[in-house]
């Protein structure tokens, strides 16, 4: 059996607030393998969100063990992290996250600075990347005079520049239209079987439809994770 | 070489990344260049004003007479034991002096008192000093018209004056004296002479004076009741050029304790003192002085290098969400922590050039306008950008050293 792409065991982030406590993730194992889809979901402080960010490496589990390619993250310093987040993970996010007054080549350009890319081959490989998600005629444009929808295909141009084996997207729909939406899912669909891992966080039942298995979170714990009948979306 | 490559590549991101960051906060970040702009000045300009300082003080003894001693009547000071008794310098041990030091080529005794003169409507107060044809070659003056006291002059005690350019204008004005009469205690001189300028010296008017054969100053002039017949009470020793003053300082001693039978372990009754001396001191003070200034100026910069902190932090706040976010794309603490330093020293740098601009436009008019020279060295130039990166790399390592150690996820989290 080939190592999973991804796999947590006993994994745990506990919390101390006012005096207390709180296991936001409680103890939860699963495996994600090579070329998945995965629908991460749950109520607003289920835990998801939280374990999103340790399996992307922004978080550090207070316990368990993370595995992430067959590695043990716990094993790692903090610029093997980064070179992970840099080149195994491409992240997009509800706000998109764009730098302000910089162009959508430039942000798109940001991953491959700290993978330590010249300069004219970044520009080269975040223009392709651009022109790939149907964005060659906004390549100077900065994020002000770009739509929601636009926006965040240029944070998933910028999540795959460096050709990562998968892409977390924490809500990724949660600021656009459903329309939009639509299409960002198409596009996640697309990737997905070109052969990118792909793990959303949403709330949204009908976003999660897009996905090909779900995992449901309540309580920092995993109560359902099902192979489920994938919607198609209209994407590109 | 790949490697070298991408890390000048990284660090032209990062100028590139603090260019628009600056550019972000153009009003900030212009008040804080300012700070660090004036520090800047401040420093460049002390370090100025005290070379030129320095210069100025250096011209002004060698307009005395370049290679000159001056023994005064004055008991020696030394090592704080003071005393009352009178000090003694008379025309004998001058004539000794000249005779028995080596490489002396001219000596010029004086005496001096302050004097008013006086023509038709007008009078000008004066120092008067009596002096030999020694004095012209001393302290290396010329008449600018007429001619100098001559020996004739002072063997017979002849009322002849040599006026300097400042009592010439103020009795004359742009009218020639030479000819003329004036009168000082009531009794008439003939002006023979107006000495050449000398420009001036510690802020003193090196041409606000008037000379008369000495003989003539003993006879009519001098009021002193204290003086001996043949007292003096200067005696400038001008030596010849390459003549090693440390030494004729020691022959001088030697000769005039010899003459005023001086026992051991008593004190001198006089005073020698050379231009040699005059340099060192001035030197030295104008030493301290360069250094008050510059450290007077440095807390400016101080003030400067922690305003730059200041904003530093205040961008590095403001900007959490950002560093959340390069963090999540791959950025190491050590990108981080560059880009901030690199956005602090160019903020330096650039307050630095125009630190270094205004220092120089202000050092330019002090030579335009106050006929001062403050120059600023190429070395000076340079090194200030230099401590300027440094200022910032020094007050920007805590912000960035900060910003660094941020959590991903709790950077990205914030607002």
């Amino acid at each position: 059996m080939a190592t999973p792409l991804l796999e947590a065991r006993a994994l745990v982030k506990a919390f101390e607030l006012g005096g207390e406590v709180v296991r936001a993730v409680d103890g939860v194992s699963m495996r994600i393998e090579r070329g998945e889809f995965v629908a991460i979901m749950g109520a607003s402080g289920s835990g998801k969100s939280t374990f999103m960010n340790m399996i992307g490496c922004l978080d550090t589990p207070t316990s368990g063990q993370l595995l992430i390619d067959g590695i043990d993250v716990a094993t790692l310093t903090g610029d093997d992290l980064a070179a992970i987040r840099n080149r195994k993970i491409g992240f997009v996010f509800q706000q998109f996250n764009l730098l302000a007054r910089t162009s959508a080549v430039d942000n798109v350009a940001v991953p491959l600075i700290y993978a330590g890319v010249g300069t004219s081959e970044r520009r080269a490989l975040a223009t392709a990347q651009l022109i790939e998600l149907g964005l060659g005629d906004r390549l100077q444009n900065s994020p002000a005079k770009l739509s929601g929808g636009q926006q965040q295909r240029v944070a998933i141009a910028r999540a795959l520049v460096t050709g990562p084996l998968m892409l977390l997207a924490d809500e990724p729909t949660g600021a656009l239209d459903s329309k939009t939406s639509q299409d960002i899912m198409g596009i996640f669909q697309d990737l997905n079987e070109r052969g990118i891992t792909v793990i959303v966080v949403t709330h949204e039942a009908d976003i999660a439809a897009y996905a090909k298995r779900r995992v449901l979170f309540s309580d920092g714990h995993i109560v359902e994770d099902a192979m489920v009948a994938q919607r198609r979306g209209e994407g590109s | 070489m790949r490697a070298l490559s991408a890390t000048l590549a990284s660090w032209g991101v990062n100028i590139r990344i603090a260019l628009i960051a600056l550019r972000t906060n153009l009003l900030r970040s212009s008040l804080t260049t300012l700070g660090v702009m004036i520090g800047v000045m401040a420093v460049i300009l002390a370090v100025a004003v005290g070379a030129g300082a320095k210069v100025t003080v250096e011209q002004s003894i060698s307009a005395l007479g370049s290679n000159m001693a001056i023994v005064f009547p004055v008991p020696e000071n030394d090592g704080g034991r003071r005393t009352n008794e009178r000090g003694r310098l008379t025309e004998r041990d001058a004539r000794a002096l000249e005779r028995q030091v080596y490489g002396v080529r001219a000596i010029s005794p004086q005496l001096r008192s302050t004097v008013q003169i006086v023509v038709t409507g007008r009078n000008a107060t004066t120092s008067n000093i009596g002096v030999t044809p020694g004095y012209s070659i001393v302290t290396n003056i010329l008449t600018q018209s007429g001619r100098f006291i001559s020996d004739a002059d002072v063997r017979t005690a002849a009322r002849v004056m040599v006026l300097g350019p400042t009592v010439a204008k103020k009795l004359f004005g742009e009218f020639d004296p030479i000819g003329e009469t004036v009168r000082l205690n009531q009794i008439p001189f003939t002006v023979i002479g107006v000495l050449e300028s000398k420009g001036s010296s510690f802020g003193q008017d090196n041409d606000d004076l008037a000379l008369v054969p000495l003989s003539t100053a003993r006879a009519r002039i001098s009021t002193s009741t204290a003086l001996g017949p043949d007292d003096l009470q200067a005696l400038f020793i001008g030596f010849e050029d390459g003549v090693s003053l440390t030494a004729a300082k020691r022959e001088m001693i030697a000769v005039l304790k010899d003459r005023n039978r001086v026992q051991p372990g008593e004190i001198n009754p006089f005073t020698i003192r050379t231009t040699e001396e005059f340099m060192q001191e001035s030197s030295r003070v104008t030493g301290v002085f360069q250094m008050v200034l510059v450290a007077i100026a440095s807390i400016s910069l101080l003030v400067g290098g922690i305003g730059i902190m200041n904003i530093m932090l205040v961008s590095v706040t403001e900007r959490t969400r950002e560093i959340g976010l390069r963090m999540a794309l791959g950025a190491r603490r050590s990108d981080i922590r560059n880009q901030f330093l690199v956005e602090a020293a160019v903020l330096c740098m650039i307050g630095g050039a125009m630190g270094l601009a205004a220092a120089a436009g202000i050092a330019a008019l002090f030579t335009a306008y106050a006929d001062f020279a403050a120059p600023i060295g190429f070395g000076v130039s340079v090194g200030s950008i230099i401590f300027s990166a440094v200022i910032g790399l020094v007050f920007g390592s805590y912000p960035a050293i900060r910003a660094s150690r941020l959590s991903p996820i709790e950077a990205l989290r914030s607002e």
